[in-house]
């Protein structure tokens, strides 16, 4: 075996080809293999109705860090981000809520909770570049601290500190906190409290009275940017030219098969077919569990790094529906009205009755749903006048009682029907075609353990420690291995943020 | 009872004569201060008494287990030559339908078969598991028997303090480390599934995460209360964690007769109506019955709610301030279920009593205990609750006729706030009394025809008759966002509190609830630390 490559990258997805951008430089040679017939992974559209498109399993693109899209140089690739579009909070027999992104532009708000609004995302902008800058630097070790990581703590703590005593002590003492107990000190309206508190809890394993979740909920503000023109399919398309233009080769519809090990150090890869690619180091974005355990030889791991992986949780409790419309629905909160994005619950309980199902190993018989339109965005997704709903469907476990039958899937499929024609009523009639992705569905498209969206769930602790203390810097105890993917710090969502801190590490390390 | 006294002014008036209240006395006398304490009831012990409610039978009413009582007490305040005796707790039993169930011992061999009938690769590591969290409980107790760190003071010995507690935690090795972080932000259940895959052993080991709070064994954050357990064993057994003699007002009792030794006086049936503020600073007490007393310092033990919105009143306070305990939870979760009995209950499975030395916990899995969470999350309580029952009388004869026993039960949950409101739980008080005994007597038939008379109390009765805000056991929820330095509210965890010469030193303090006698004991001795004396002004 020749090596042709310094690198070889597994995985195509947002994370995998952030960080082969970002190691093709000075010319490294890099190769990205890519299981699936198209680049993209979780991110990537996909036909699911003949003539009728989604825009990627994981489409809220408002996560996407500016720094990375600067050290990718994506504005040169086409990317463009846009204004952020009105979500409508309906409700049955009433207005419902249309959030903005301004207090002013919201609509159905009572004027104390107006007031309120106000002053949570004053503060929400406050702790923000403190939380931020967390989530955007390597991730702090605390179980191995060396010299460097009790400097980057003593930093990040001075930084915290610069918040003043008030606010730091606020931070400290909500971000454990269940995101049910905070909003409720700021907000009187259920509906409010349950759409607010809705990204908190999708693909955990928590429901709204879950201590914890509140850190899901100012990881998610405290990073919001306007969403990328086009969506998800769009970021791939960028990042995947930049790519290409930095010499990355990319190869799909190849599945590794193994690492080729050799005393403690990666030679290379074995493909499906049994091609083998020599190569000294290797960078997975895949699912750290599937790469240790399924990729490596026997015995290539230590016992005790075996045992942390297989306590590393990752519960999937989220499945995904698209819908392909011959109209747009009418909601009949607000009818006539198109919004992009639609979030049902009307109650903080409904969430969390939502959540207790999945303890039980079933699906919510009343699931609460995020609905994404992208046709109207991009109307090339659907036919004219047509269009796609894209559906995050909370809760639906992995480990399903009795197994994910076919009648489990179509009755999932019923629940969340009777949700929307709660909302739309008649929405049946304009469906022509759809699909039911259960946690096991994405667990075998996209590889991913028990179907899990972010690798890994996000809890604190292994937020903390992602995905296990040996882990938790990219790097690996088997040289020339590293971690790119959302099961390292600071977590899933299309944030490509792992993936530039690990070619960080692996530039450092390494090369 | 009463201390002769020179004059009528006190250094210090103590508000409440519960467990904490009186070691904050005895702390206070011992060191020459003239100390009064206060409490509403006719007995003292607050939420740790013993009463006689039924003829012949001793009733351990609320708290009926010294859990980490602290050894430092004991010794300091000789509680032993004033009469403290505490019996350790020798066994932890999990009924079973249909089975004999699960006993844990204090011996490990035979717990290690006992175990092994469930899963022998869960006998094998259980050793290994104490052992570990037994590492880790050495360096919380650091945590409990000193004041809270404050991560946001720039004060040299904050920050030195602060840096030590890193560096004692980094010696713990990485995997010590590791744990921790774990220990503090995971749930029970989850922390016991990467150790151990038998649910008969982890249901019953995952409650202790759950007591008093209003979570469920799958809620993260509830892990870290698994090494409470450990605690116990590291300060001693035979000193901390067991039965105290006579029942748990003998805790109380005892405090109170070294308090005395010392000199401080005691009064019972005198409540404490309000606290008297003049210009942002205490001056005294009014009496329920007019009088007033007043004193250089006057410390509440009661919780934060009572004391600041109750006693003192909020417009003595400024709004943050206010703004902070009205949002302090206090979602009281618990009830109290006591009965007293002719004959001892007898599990099927198992004879005579040997495995009823300690507690029995109705805790047959864990949807089980979720199942018994959801309800409470929806305002009701759980008609198949989790217990945790002691027969004190098969150990200390003395609280029971002969032959005949006291079986006290902690229920969770029961919540303070149901549906109904909490003013309709005395109309649900008898249905939640039926639910509990109905439970247990299906591990223990015969249970309810030996029944001889039965005690039940409420989260509302809890409060109604004992004071605590909501009936939260522990003064306030024990979630890491209401502990170290946040409690009971940010920048006021040193036992002061914005009115000068008024102090804290009840289970709303660090290092918080159960029977420790810890917040009394610090609170003391932060005010002796305020220039030599225990007014702040």
């Amino acid at each position: 075996m020749t090596e042709r490559y310094d690198i070889v990258v597994i995985g195509a997805g947002h994370n995998g080809l952030t960080a082969a951008t970002l190691l093709a430089e000075k010319g490294r040679r890099v190769l990205v293999v890519e299981a699936r017939d198209t680049v993209g992974g979780l991110a990537a559209g996909a036909e699911f109705h003949p003539g009728y498109r989604h825009a990627g399993i994981l489409d809220d693109t408002r996560l996407v860090r500016p720094w990375v899209v600067d050290e990718l140089g994506l504005d040169r690739f086409g990317l463009r981000r846009r204004e952020p579009t009105d979500l409508l909070v309906p409700e049955t027999g009433g207005q419902g809520l249309v959030l903005a992104t301004t207090v002013k532009g919201s609509e159905g708000l009572s004027a104390n909770d107006a007031e309120s609004l106000a002053g949570y995302q004053a503060f929400l902008d406050r702790i923000a570049p403190g939380f931020a800058g967390l989530l955007d630097r390597p991730p702090i070790d605390l179980v191995d601290t060396g010299a460097g990581d009790l400097l980057r703590l003593g930093l990040a703590g001075l930084r915290l500190r610069r918040l003043g005593r008030h606010d730091l002590m606020e931070f400290l003492r909500v971000v454990p906190m269940p995101v049910a107990d905070w909003l409720g000190e700021w907000f009187a309206s259920d509906l409010l409290k349950a759409a607010l508190a809705g990204p908190a809890i999708y693909s955990t394993y928590s429901g709204p009275r879950s201590p914890g979740t509140n850190a899901n909920l100012l990881f998610s503000a405290a990073r919001s940017e306007d969403p990328v023109a086009g969506g998800a399919p769009a970021l791939i398309g960028a990042i995947e030219r930049a790519a290409r233009a930095r010499g990355v080769e990319i190869r799909t519809g190849v599945a590794v098969t193994r690492l080729v090990i050799e005393a403690g150090r990666v030679r290379g890869i074995e493909l499906a077919g049994g091609e083998c690619v020599a190569t000294g180091s290797v960078a997975a974005s895949c699912d750290p569990r599937q790469l240790f355990l399924d990729l490596l030889p026997p015995a290539a791991l230590a016992l005790s790094l075996e045992a942390e992986l297989l306590s590393f949780r990752t519960r999937g409790t989220a499945a995904k529906v698209h819908l392909a419309l011959s109209g747009y629905p009418q909601f009949s909160s607000r009818p006539g009205r198109l919004f992009e994005q639609v979030r049902t619950g009307e109650a903080l309980d409904e969430l969390e009755r939502a959540f207790d199902a999945a303890k039980y190993r079933r699906f919510s018989e009343r699931p609460v749903l995020d609905i994404r339109f992208p046709s109207i965005e991009t109307p090339e997704l659907a036919p004219d006048g047509h269009h796609v709903a894209s559906i995050l469907v909370s809760f639906a476990p992995y480990e399903l009682a009795g197994g994910w039958t076919e009648s489990a899937r179509e009755g999932l499929y019923r629940a969340v029907l009777a949700v929307l024609d709660e909302y739309a009523p008649g929405i049946e009639r304009l469906i022509v075609g759809r699909e039911v992705l259960t946690p096991a569905d994405l667990a075998e498209r996209y590889r991913l353990s028990q179907g899990h969206l972010f690798h890994g769930e996000h809890a604190l602790d292994q937020l903390l420690i992602r995905p296990t203390p040996q882990c938790s810097k990219y790097a690996t105890p088997l040289a020339g291995l590293y971690l790119c993917g959302s099961g390292s710090h600071p977590g899933g969502g299309l944030t490509c943020a792992p993936g530039a801190l690990a070619a960080q590490a692996i530039r450092s390390n390494d090369m | 009872m009463t201390a002769i006294r020179k004059s009528g002014r006190y250094d210090a008036v103590i508000v409440g004569g519960g467990h904490n209240g009186l070691v904050c006395a005895a702390y206070l006398a011992r060191a020459g201060r003239k100390v009064l304490v206060l409490e509403r009831r006719h007995v003292l012990g607050g939420a740790a008494v013993t009463e006689e409610l039924y003829p012949g039978f001793q009733f351990s009413v609320c708290s009926y287990v010294v859990s980490l009582f602290r050894p430092s007490i004991i010794r300091e305040l000789e509680l032993a030559r004033h009469g403290l005796e505490i019996i350790p707790l020798e066994t932890a039993f999990t009924p079973r339908l249909g089975d004999r169930g699960l006993c844990r011992w204090s011996d490990p061999a035979r717990t290690r078969r006992e175990i092994s009938r469930f899963s022998p690769r869960d006998a094998e590591i259980h050793p290994e598991f104490s052992l570990a969290m037994t590492k880790m409980a050495r360096y919380v107790r650091n945590l409990i028997d000193s004041p809270a760190p404050d991560p946001t003071s720039w004060n040299p010995v904050e920050l030195w303090r602060l840096l030590r507690l890193g560096r004692e935690l980094q010696r713990q090795g990485s995997d010590g480390v590791a744990m921790h972080l774990r220990l503090l932000t995971m749930s029970a259940v989850d922390f016991l599934d990467r150790w151990f895959e038998s649910e008969v052993l982890k249901a019953p080991m995952s409650v202790s995460g759950i007591i008093g709070t209003f979570l469920g064994v799958r809620s993260p954050g509830t892990a870290y209360v698994l090494l409470h357990h450990y605690m116990g064993e590291i300060d001693g057994a035979f000193r901390s964690w067991g039965y105290s003699k006579g029942g748990t007002g003998g805790v109380s009792l005892a405090c109170a007769r070294a308090a005395e030794s010392f000199g401080a006086e005691i009064r019972t049936e005198s409540a404490v109506e309000r606290i008297r503020v003049a210009a942002g600073r205490a001056t005294g007490v009014v009496l329920a019955n007019g009088d007033e007393i007043e004193a250089g310092t006057i410390v509440s033990s009661c919780d934060p709610r009572l004391t600041f919105l109750g006693l003192v009143g909020s417009k003595h306070l400024d709004g943050d301030f206010v703004r902070q305990i009205e949002r302090y939870k206090l979602r009281g979760s618990s009830g109290k279920v006591n009965l007293a009995v002719d004959r001892l209950p007898r599990f099927p499975g198992r004879e005579g009593s040997d495995f009823l030395r300690g507690d029995i916990a109705i805790a047959p899995g864990i949807d089980y205990l979720e199942r018994a969470y959801d309800q409470a999350k929806y305002g009701e309580f759980s008609e198949r609750p989790y217990i945790n029952a002691v027969i004190p009388s098969i150990m200390d004869p003395s609280v029971a006729p002969p032959g005949q026993h006291v079986i006290s039960m902690f229920v969770q949950y029961a919540p303070y706030d149901i549906k109904e409101g909490a003013d309709n739980w005395p109309a649900k008080r008898e249905a939640f009394g039926d639910a509990v005994v109905d439970t247990l007597a299906e591990y223990c038939p015969g249970l309810k025809e030996s029944i001889l008379y039965r005690q039940v109390l409420t989260p509302w009765d809890m409060e109604q008759e004992f004071g605590l805000s909501e009936g939260n056991i522990f003064h306030g929820e024990l979630s890491l966002e209401q502990l170290l330095f946040q409690r009971p509210a940010a920048g006021w965890a040193r036992y002061r509190t914005p009115i000068r010469n008024l102090w804290m030193c009840g289970s709303g303090t660090h290092p918080g609830g159960g029977l420790m006698g810890a917040p009394g004991q610090l609170a003391a001795q932060a005010m002796l630390n305020s220039n030599g004396k225990p007014s702040s002004g």
